[in-house]
């Protein structure tokens, strides 16, 4: 009784006064660590020095495979890895769940597809997902070589899962990271995501 | 005759047309009157439709889209929420005519795992309108129409239809086929805006707060704002509502550092206890409180005082009681209970207990004595806020005297027995029920000034409340700082790992007088500018005498020196209290030439002459105001900025009482300082910084707002 209300205490004061990480823009991006497809465990802080790219992707959601069919998820990808970018996708989809890949459909997929994300993190609990508030896919996240957030929201201005929508859109991804690269403040540092619902457990 | 009956008999067909029409509308997918063309898809089916056969050139007409999503699949509103897209329309269309944003039926809430879409689960018809110039001269519209929306039901399948064909124009011709189409999508639309608005934007909340009678909605069961833009509320968070006689409220979560506000449009749905229910468009003035500050997330809770849920007022006051217990004015009293604390393995587990409880009730009762004191000033008309016993020199020169005998006391010079106990050398006499009760007392005065973020609301709050309320909120304020030690009390496993007590006691006892006497030096200060150097020498020489009273009480035995020691010390206390040379202080003359000090007058005047003025209030017994003002408020970057800029900066000090300084922090829902406003050039709306100031947050407001 007496631990319960102690405990009880402690964490209230802690809720108190944790400073929520949350993803906010210009602030420290929430650190994680993750498992990926080839089984290694990476944490965002292993990158401390060098710029990172957080993608969410389902790769049987439409507007993911928009982006993937067209090859213009690989071209954005090359451009910034590299300019010495490194990009990591991750997939939150829940087992059972649209996108749910196991490590061995992840690398052949990540193959098929000629994909040049340095790494794939295998999120199945939403755990990453939830703490950058990641709603769809793709969202997008820029961070600098100080781990601190430049960028998040769409990876472009047409919220469309037609391919044609790509002529004359607005890479958002790429021109934040030619600001960043140019050491430039970044014009378009948020924008509202849209895409399929990340896949987290019910 | 015969014209009459066959004109019925027509009106009849028609009508029962339309009926049929009505009931494909609301059950059937496939069984639609083919207009423009019915697609099936592979997760729904569409069909465009025409108001009108004929169209009238220099008229504006109404296309209707109708989208039916197959079982349990949804498709989405302009707004789609977390996820999802709202469908896109690529029209080809000659010259003269044009194609608008689409109408849509009123959202309905889809709540996906922790995200929120709005949408519809069922067939809908978004109403297009269409315009033709005066000057279009063909008998015809080609058009040609590419649409793209998206079903989901966990998966999402983008769907892709076409329409192509002609649109007679000519002399108007309304098609009876889609009459009752066109008008079942009236009939879902909300209805257009007839209550003014307005939508304020915190840090981590906004609020929208409609101009509408309470008669106008009897039986309220729920109210939720769909906004149609971004920044403005965390979907999946739950709206608060509240209908009182300023209008009805409805409060929503905001993700902190999260995309701007642009807009404050939306629909506002008022569900009733009858099961009927209202949607009603929204066109809200945006008003954006704070500084778009990237720093200080943590303390954007805006103070909201008529209509914060009495429930929040109670857990914000207990939590920032807890929090007070960290504050630095309270911690030299929490040295002392903690030093109790330490001896607390010399008692059984109910004296703890006792102690603890004695603890609670000392600070219960103070606050309920400031908050008596406060609400009879209050009703006597007087303008004065929380801290306000602060505000008078004569409670901070007997603080100062506190201060000094406890320090000294724990200095090793006497033992102070509080109360009269049996006055029992040591450790124990200090920490008694008694004892105990006045640490309570005491941390319960000098907590006052520490006015954490996370209190103001609820002190805001509670002030503009009923005295029962007040009562209870400030009770659970008092027991919120009471908290931590009364849980220990309890905790017997806690008591046992405590060190056997020894000689080092002594010595740690004697280093927690240090924080004391800081105290007593801040005080000191205070003091010094609210009353001036002269009485600063009578407090000093009264503190003196309390000293040599309780001097003469320890060292001679005896009636007679018992009393010299008893008239000393009330002497003393008498002098500090009365005053005979208090003076004006120094707080009023301090400013610096270039700061000018705050006035309603003064300031509407610079606001006249459009200027960007930084109006800062603060007080010398406010330690947030000092640290800001000093790590962000007068550091040269910042003072340049100003410059550079040409902000006028106006203070307002509220050391002493001052009733415009206090009308002021009402107006913005405060009871107390800091307070900081930027009032752009050429506004009168201020922009409100946080409670916590970096240089960071200082410039951003600046630069976002000049």
């Amino acid at each position: 009784m007496v631990k319960k209300l102690i405990v009880g205490i402690a964490v209230t004061l802690a809720a108190t006064f944790a400073i929520a990480a949350k993803p906010v823009n210009d602030q420290s991006a929430p650190g994680f660590t993750g498992v990926t497809m080839t089984g290694e465990t990476i944490s965002l802080a292993d990158f401390r020095g060098q710029p990172v790219i957080l993608e969410w992707t389902n790769h049987e959601c439409p507007y993911v495979r928009k982006h993937y069919g067209s090859g213009n998820m690989q071209k954005t990808q090359r451009a910034v890895t590299e300019a010495g970018a490194i990009w990591i996708s991750i997939i939150s989809s829940a087992p059972g769940e649209q996108g749910f890949v196991g490590a061995e459909e992840a690398q052949r997929l990540t193959a098929e597809r000629g994909v040049y994300a340095d790494h794939v993190i295998l999120d199945p609990e939403g755990e990453i997902g939830r703490l950058y508030e990641a709603k769809t896919t793709p969202h997008m996240f820029l961070i600098d070589q100080e781990s601190v957030l430049k960028y998040q929201g769409a990876i472009d201005d047409k919220p469309s899962a037609n391919p044609r929508s790509l002529e004359g859109a607005t890479n958002h991804v790429l021109s934040a990271w030619a600001e960043f690269s140019a050491g430039e403040e970044i014009k378009t540092a948020q924008t509202k995501p849209y895409g399929c619902s990340v896949k987290y457990a019910q | 005759m015969t014209n009459s009956l066959a004109s019925v008999a027509k009106g009849l067909a028609s009508a029962i047309f339309a009926l049929l029409v009505l009931a494909f509308t609301a059950f059937g997918n496939q069984a639609q009157a083919l207009d423009l063309g019915t697609v099936d898809v592979s997760h729904s089916s569409a069909s465009l439709h025409s108001e009108y056969q004929v169209l009238g050139a220099g008229e504006s007409h109404w296309l209707g889209l109708r989208i039916a999503p197959r079982e349990g699949w949804h498709s989405y509103w302009k707004n789609y929420g977390d996820s999802g897209a709202a469908p896109l329309f690529y029209w080809t269309l000659p010259d003269g005519v044009s194609v608008g944003e689409p109408l849509y039926p009123i959202p309905h809430r889809m709540p996906i795992g922790p995200l929120m879409n709005y949408g519809y689960e069922e067939p809908s018809v978004l109403l297009l309108p269409l315009k033709i110039d005066e000057t279009f001269s063909g008998n015809a519209i080609d058009f040609s129409v590419d649409v793209e929306w998206l079903v989901c039901e966990i998966e999402c399948v983008p769907q892709d239809a076409s329409w192509s064909g002609q649109l007679a124009v000519g002399d108007m011709e309304p098609s009876d086929a889609a009459r009752g189409l066109f008008a079942a999508a009236r009939a879902a639309l909300p209805e257009l805006p007839i209550w003014s608005a307005s939508l304020s934007i915190y840090e981590a909340q906004s609020r929208l707060k409609v101009f509408l009678d309470e008669a106008e909605a009897p039986n309220l069961s729920e109210a939720y704002f769909f906004p149609a833009g971004e920044g403005i509320t965390e979907y999946a968070a739950e709206q608060q509502w509240s209908l009182t006689d300023e209008g009805l409220f409805v409060d929503m979560k905001r993700t902190v550092g999260g995309l701007e506000a642009e807009g404050g449009e939306g629909v506002l749905l008022l569900s009733f206890a009858d099961g009927s229910k209202r949607a009603v468009e929204i066109d809200a003035e945006l008003q954006v409180q704070k500084a778009m500050a990237d720093a200080g997330a943590e303390t954007g809770m805006p103070v909201i005082e008529a209509t914060l849920p009495l429930w929040q007022a109670i857990i914000f006051a207990l939590l920032g009681g807890m929090v007070l217990n960290l504050m630095p004015c309270v911690f030299p009293v929490l040295s002392l209970k903690a030093f109790s604390f330490i001896s607390a393995n010399a008692k059984t587990a109910s004296e703890r207990r006792q102690e603890g409880w004695a603890y609670t009730l000392g600070i219960w009762i103070s606050f309920m004595a400031i908050v008596a004191v406060l609400l009879i000033i209050k009703s006597g008309g007087a303008a004065i806020g929380w801290g306000f016993q602060l505000q008078e020199p004569a409670f901070v020169g007997s603080l100062v005297l506190l201060m000094v005998l406890v320090a000294l006391s724990l200095s090793g010079m006497f033992n102070i027995t509080v109360g009269v106990e049996s006055a029992g050398q040591g450790l124990a006499a200090q920490s008694g029920n008694k004892g105990a009760f006045f640490q309570g007392v005491l941390a319960a005065l000098v907590a006052t000034p520490c006015t954490a973020p996370l209190m103001a609301p609820a002190i805001g709050f509670a002030l503009t409340q009923s005295a029962p309320v007040v009562f209870l909120v400030f009770s659970l304020l008092a027991f919120g700082l009471a908290l931590p030690l009364l849980a220990l009390s309890y905790s017997t496993s806690l008591a046992r790992m405590m060190p056997r007590p020894g000689p080092w006691m002594e010595k740690l006892k004697e280093a927690l007088a240090f924080p004391m006497y800081l105290t007593a030096a801040w005080l000191l200060y205070v003091f010094n500018l609210q009353a001036g150097a002269t009485a600063t020498l009578a407090l000093l020489v009264g503190i003196i005498t309390a000293i040599f009273g309780v001097w003469v009480w320890q060292s001679f035995a005896g009636q007679v020196s018992r009393i010299v020691a008893v008239v000393l010390l009330a002497g003393a206390l008498a002098g500090i209290i009365y005053q005979p040379f208090g003076g004006q202080g120094s707080a009023q003359t301090q400013s610096s030439s270039e700061i000018q000090a705050y006035s309603e007058q003064n300031l509407a005047q610079l606001l006249a002459d459009e200027e960007t003025v930084f109006a800062y209030f603060t007080a010398e017994w406010c330690i947030t105001c000092k640290v800001n003002e000093q790590v962000a408020l007068f550091t040269d970057d910042t003072q340049a900025l100003f410059a550079d800029r040409g902000i006028v900066m106006l203070k307002g000090d509220w050391t002493n009482r001052n009733a415009e300084i206090a009308s002021l922090l009402a107006d913005y829902g405060r009871a107390g300082v800091p307070l900081y406003l930027l009032f752009p050039k050429g506004s009168d709306e201020a922009v409100v910084l946080p409670e916590i100031l970096t240089p960071g947050i200082i410039k951003d407001a600046i630069e976002q707002n000049t």
